[in-house]
C-alpha cells in the first residue's frame, strides 16, 4: 500500500473535521477524494502531506509511519489550488528549488529541470517569471516543481479550480498522462464530480468529515449506499419506494427492482432512479420498460448532447418523491433524454405523459422516512418542526410524515390510523415516555426516536444493545444516521459489576467484534468504551457526562421494557433512537 | 509629453495645480530660504561653521546614530511586525497599538521618561552602572533615544508586507522538503525585502531629524554627546543665523545623498528580477 490512514481523526474547536477516516491507496493508483466545501477533504490532504498534524490516528506512506514526520521529510509533492509559484524566483528556480535544497549540482539540476518541463509540455519558458505565464502553464509548473524531487506520493489540491474550462481540461488530461507515465501515486482533492468520474481509478467520498463511500466510479454511480452520494454523484430522483415479494413498488405500480430479493417482509426503501433511466412516451403501451406514473412535462431545457425535462406526476400525492440533486423536493421527476430519444417522441412543456423506469436502485439504509406521532394533531405538528428532527429530514433529504394517535399510551387502545407504521417514528419525550414508546413497538414502530423538546444535532452519538440479537440491526442504523452527522461514534459495552473480574476477555472480544462489523459491513468507524453496572444506570450517567449527545439503543424484548428503559427516557435530556427488532 | 492622463476623475489640471502648490509652499520655498540665508555667507566662513571640528563630531554622532537606530529597528521591528502579524494570542490589540505610541507622544516625553529609567541611579539605570555600562549622557542614550522613536516607521513599513506572504508559499517550500532557516532565507526575506528597506529609510529620516527626546538624555557634551540639530539651536540661539542655515544645508545634502543612494539600490533590486524575467 502506498498510502495507509488508520482512523485518521482531526478537530477544530472540538468538533471533527475529519472523523475516523480510514483508507488504503495502493502503488500508482490515481485516487480522488470528491466531496462538497467544508467536507474535510482538504484537511485530510494536508493531513497526508504533513502540513497539520492529526488529533487521533495513523498515516503511513509506504509502510513507513509518517504521522509525526514532519512535511519535509516525508517525500510528497503538493500542488495548491492557487498555484503558490514563488513569484521572485524563474520558472527554471522554482523547479529546481527542492533540488537546490538537496544540493544537486547545477548541471544535474537543469537536465531534471529540462525532463520536467518536457514533462508538462512548458520547454523553453524556463527564464520567465510566473507572473508572466497564463494559469494553466502556471499549474503546469508547479506540477513539475511538485515531482522535481521524484516523490513517492503526488498529492492535488483542487488543482483546477482557478481556470476555464477548456485548459482545464487540457491540463487534466496532461497530469494524468504524467501520472500514468511516471506511475506516481496520485491523491486528488476536489469537489467537481465531472472531474472526479474523468480521472479517478477509485474515488472516495467525503462529507461532514466522514469518508462515505469508496469505489470505482462506476460502481459509485449506479450502486450508492448513501442518499448523500447518490444526489452528489450526478443528479438523482429519489424515491420512497416499498420493497414487496415481487419487487419494488412506486405509488400504485410496482417496477422490478435490479436487485430483487425474495423472501423478505414488505417495508419502506428509498429508491434512486437516475434521470437516464426514466422514460416517456405518449401512452403506457408505449413504454419499453414498466410503467411507473402518468406525468405532465412542465419543463424543458435542452443542454445539447441531452434534454432534460421536469415531470410533475398526476398522481403525486400517492408517491412521494424526496428530492433531485439539487435538493429541490417539489413532487417533480428529472428526466433526461439522449437525442435519438427525441427524435422518437417530441415533448412540449405541459403534455401529458406516461413515465417508465428502467432501473431502480435501492438503498440499503434502513432510515427512510420519519414520521411524527402524538396524541394531537397540533402535537404532532409541534415535534415536526423540533430542530433534530427538522435538521435530520433535511440531511436525509426525507419527509416527515404525522400521524395522530389519541390513545397514544393507553394500555390495550388499539391504533387510531389503520396502517402500518413506516420508517422511523418520532415522539416527543415526556414524564411517561418509556409507555408510549413500548405502546408503540408493541403496535409495529420499529424505529423509535424519542425527542426532547430543544435537543439539536449532536457532537457524539452513543450506541448500545441490549443483547447481542439486536446487533446488526443497530449498528445499520446507526451507520445511517451517523452518515448524517459530524459527530463521532462511540460503542458502550456495559457488563454486570460482578463479570469485571471473572470474564474480561469476553468483554474485550464483544467489543472488538462490534468493532469490526461496523467497520467491514458499514463503513462506521467507532470507538469503544467499557464500562461495569446496571446498563440503564451506567448510560444515564455517561449521557450527563458530556453536552450534545445522542444514545442509539438497540432492544429485541419488550418484556419488563418501561421498568429497564424508564431511566433514559421518561423526561429525559437526550435524544434516544430506540432500535427495536423482535416480534411486536 | 502630455500633461493629460486618461483618468476615471476628472480635474487634472486642478489637483495637479494643488500638488505643485502645496510642495512649493510647504517644503521647496523653505528649503530655498535656507540655501539662500546659507548663500549670504562668504566662503571661507561657510567653511568655518560646517567643518569645524565640533560640527564634524556632531555630524559623526548625528549619522552614526541614526544608522544604528535604523539598523536595530530593521531587525527588531521586522520581529515585532512578524509577531503581530503570524500570531493569535491575548493582548493583542493592545501591543499593535502601543507600538504607535511613539508617534503620539511629545518627543521631549521620551526624552525625560528614557533619562529617568537609565540615569545612573535609574530603574534600569542603576543595574548598568555597575558593569560599567553608562547610557544616559553618552552616544548610547542617543542611539536608544532614536530607536525609540523610529521604532513605529520601521514596523508599519513591514507589517503589510508580511501579511502579503501566502502561507501556500511557505506550505509549498516546506513539502519540498527546505527547513524553516531556508524558507525564510529564500522565500520569506525577498518578497518583504523591498518593505524592509522602506521601513529602514523612514526610521533613519525620522532619527536624523530628532530632536526633542535627545537633548534630554544626551548630555549634550561638544564634540562627544551634541548632535547636529541641537548645534543649530545653539547656533540660533547666539542668532548665527548663516551659521544654522549652513548646518542645516549640510545635514540637507547629506540626508538626500543617503535616501537617493537607497532609493537607487530598491530601484536596482526591482530592475534585476525584470531583467531576469527575459
Amino acid at each position: 500500500m502506498s498510502i495507509t490512514l488508520d482512523q485518521v481523526t482531526k478537530r477544530y474547536a472540538g468538533a471533527p473535521v475529519v472523523n475516523d477516516v480510514s483508507l488504503d491507496i495502493g502503488d500508482g493508483e490515481f485516487f480522488v477524494l470528491l466531496g462538497p466545501s467544508g467536507s474535510g477533504k482538504s484537511t485530510l490532504l494536508r493531513a497526508i502531506a504533513g502540513l497539520s498534524g492529526v488529533d487521533h490516528g495513523r498515516i503511513a506512506l509506504h509502510g513507513r509511519d509518517v504521522t509525526h514526520v514532519a512535511a519535509r521529510k516525508r517525500g510528497v509533492g503538493l500542488v495548491f489550488q492557487n498555484y503558490a509559484l514563488f513569484g521572485h524566483m524563474t520558472v527554471a528556480e522554482n523547479i529546481e528549488f527542492a533540488l537546490r535544497v538537496r544540493h544537486m549540482r547545477a548541471k544535474a539540476r537543469r537536465q531534471r529541470r529540462q525532463e520536467l518541463l518536457r514533462l508538462v509540455a512548458l520547454e523553453g519558458l524556463d527564464q520567465r517569471l510566473p507572473a508572466q505565464l497564463s494559469g494553466g502553464q502556471q499549474q503546469r509548473v508547479a506540477v513539475a516543481r511538485a515531482l522535481a524531487h521524484k516523490p513517492e506520493v503526488l498529492l492535488l489540491d483542487e488543482p483546477f479550480g482557478a481556470l476555464d474550462a477548456k485548459i482545464r481540461e487540457e491540463l487534466r488530461r496532461t497530469i494524468r498522462q504524467v501520472q500514468r507515465e511516471l506511475g506516481i501515486t496520485t491523491v486528488l482533492v476536489t469537489h467537481d464530480q465531472e472531474e472526479a468520474f474523468a480521472m479517478a481509478d477509485r474515488i472516495g467520498i467525503m462529507n461532514l468529515g466522514r469518508l462515505l463511500e469508496l469505489g470505482e466510479p462506476h460502481d459509485l454511480y449506479s450502486r450508492p449506499a448513501t442518499r448523500f452520494v447518490a444526489t452528489f454523484l450526478g443528479a438523482a430522483n429519489l424515491i420512497l419506494a416499498r420493497r414487496t415479494p415481487d419487487g419494488i413498488q412506486m405509488g400504485a405500480n410496482t417496477v422490478a427492482a435490479a436487485e430483487s430479493s425474495p423472501g423478505v417482509h414488505e417495508h419502506e426503501v428509498v429508491a434512486v432512479v437516475r434521470p437516464e433511466e426514466l422514460e416517456v412516451a405518449a401512452s403506457r403501451e408505449g413504454l419499453s420498460s414498466g410503467y411507473f406514473a402518468r406525468g405532465v412535462v412542465h419543463e424543458v431545457v435542452f443542454t445539447g448532447a441531452h434534454e432534460s425535462l421536469r415531470v410533475r406526476l398526476e398522481d403525486g400525492a400517492q408517491t412521494p418523491l424526496l428530492a433531485q440533486a439539487d435538493g429541490d423536493a417539489s413532487a417533480s421527476l428529472l428526466v433526461t433524454r439522449t437525442q435519438h430519444e427525441q427524435r422518437g417522441f417530441e415533448v412540449h412543456p405541459g403534455q401529458s405523459v406516461a413515465i417508465g423506469v428502467r432501473r431502480v436502485h435501492v438503498l440499503p439504509t434502513p432510515l427512510s422516512s420519519f414520521t411524527a406521532c402524538a396524541a394531537s394533531a397540533a402535537l404532532t405538528d409541534t415535534l415536526s418542526r423540533q430542530p433534530l428532527l427538522a435538521e435530520l429530514a433535511v440531511r436525509m433529504k426525507t419527509r416527515i410524515a404525522m400521524r395522530a394517535e389519541p390513545q397514544l399510551g393507553v394500555a390495550d387502545a388499539a391504533c387510531a390510523v389503520d396502517s402500518p407504521f413506516v420508517g422511523t417514528t418520532a415522539i416527543a419525550s415526556q414524564t411517561d415516555c418509556a409507555q408510549r414508546a413500548e405502546w408503540l413497538l408493541r403496535r409495529g414502530a420499529q424505529d423509535l426516536l424519542v425527542l426532547p423538546e430543544h435537543a439539536a444535532v449532536p457532537q457524539r452519538v452513543l450506541i448500545h444493545w441490549m443483547d447481542e440479537a439486536a446487533r446488526s440491526a443497530t449498528l445499520a442504523v446507526s451507520a445511517s444516521v451517523l452518515r448524517h452527522l459530524s459527530a463521532e461514534a462511540v460503542y458502550v459495552g456495559i457488563f454486570p459489576e460482578q463479570s469485571a473480574s471473572a470474564h474480561p476477555q469476553h468483554g474485550m472480544r464483544e467489543l472488538l467484534d462490534a468493532r469490526s462489523e461496523a467497520q467491514l459491513a458499514h463503513g462506521l468507524e467507532m470507538r469503544t468504551e467499557l464500562r461495569f453496572g446496571d446498563v440503564a444506570q451506567q448510560l444515564a450517567r455517561r449521557l450527563a457526562e458530556a453536552p450534545a449527545q445522542m444514545l442509539i439503543v438497540g432492544v429485541t424484548e419488550l418484556t419488563r421494557f418501561a421498568e429497564r428503559l424508564g431511566g433514559l427516557l421518561d423526561g429525559g435530556q437526550w435524544p434516544v433512537l430506540i432500535v427495536y427488532r423482535g416480534s411486536p | 509629453m502630455s500633461f493629460r492622463q486618461p483618468s476615471v476623475l476628472p480635474g487634472f489640471g486642478l489637483t495637479f495645480g494643488f500638488t505643485t502648490f502645496f510642495l512649493s509652499a510647504i517644503v521647496l520655498l523653505p528649503l530655498a530660504a535656507l540655501v539662500l540665508a546659507a548663500a549670504s555667507m562668504h566662503w571661507s566662513d561657510f567653511v568655518h561653521v560646517v567643518l569645524s571640528p565640533r560640527a564634524l563630531g556632531s555630524y559623526r554622532l548625528s549619522f552614526g546614530a541614526s544608522f544604528l537606530a535604523a539598523t536595530i529597528n530593521l531587525v527588531f521591528g521586522f520581529i515585532i511586525a512578524w509577531t503581530l502579524v503570524r500570531y493569535e494570542f491575548p493582548g493583542r490589540k493592545l501591543i499593535d497599538a502601543l507600538i504607535d505610541m511613539p508617534f503620539a507622544l511629545p518627543t521631549a516625553v521620551s526624552g525625560i521618561a528614557l533619562t529617568t529609567v537609565f540615569a545612573h541611579n535609574g530603574w534600569i539605570g542603576r543595574y548598568l552602572e555597575p558593569w560599567g555600562v553608562k547610557v544616559a549622557y553618552t552616544w548610547l542614550g542617543v542611539t536608544l533615544a532614536l530607536t525609540l522613536i523610529s521604532m513605529p516607521f520601521a514596523v508599519r513599513a513591514v507589517q503589510p508586507a508580511l501579511l502579503e506572504v501566502q502561507r501556500d508559499l511557505e506550505e509549498a517550500a516546506e513539502t519540498l522538503g527546505a527547513h524553516r532557516l531556508y524558507v525564510f532565507r529564500h522565500i520569506i526575506l525577498p518578497t518583504v525585502l523591498p518593505a524592509l528597506l522602506t521601513g529602514f529609510t523612514l526610521a533613519f529620516a525620522r532619527a536624523l531629524g530628532e530632536y526633542g527626546s535627545v537633548i534630554f538624555i544626551a548630555g549634550n557634551l561638544p564634540m562627544k554627546t551634541e548632535i547636529t540639530p541641537l548645534l543649530i539651536v545653539i547656533h540660533l540661539e547666539e542668532f548665527d543665523y548663516q551659521g544654522a542655515a549652513a548646518l542645516g544645508l549640510v545635514m540637507l545634502g547629506i540626508s538626500f545623498v543617503v535616501l537617493l543612494a537607497i532609493n537607487l539600490l530598491q530601484a536596482w533590486g526591482r530592475r534585476r528580477h525584470v531583467r531576469a524575467a527575459h
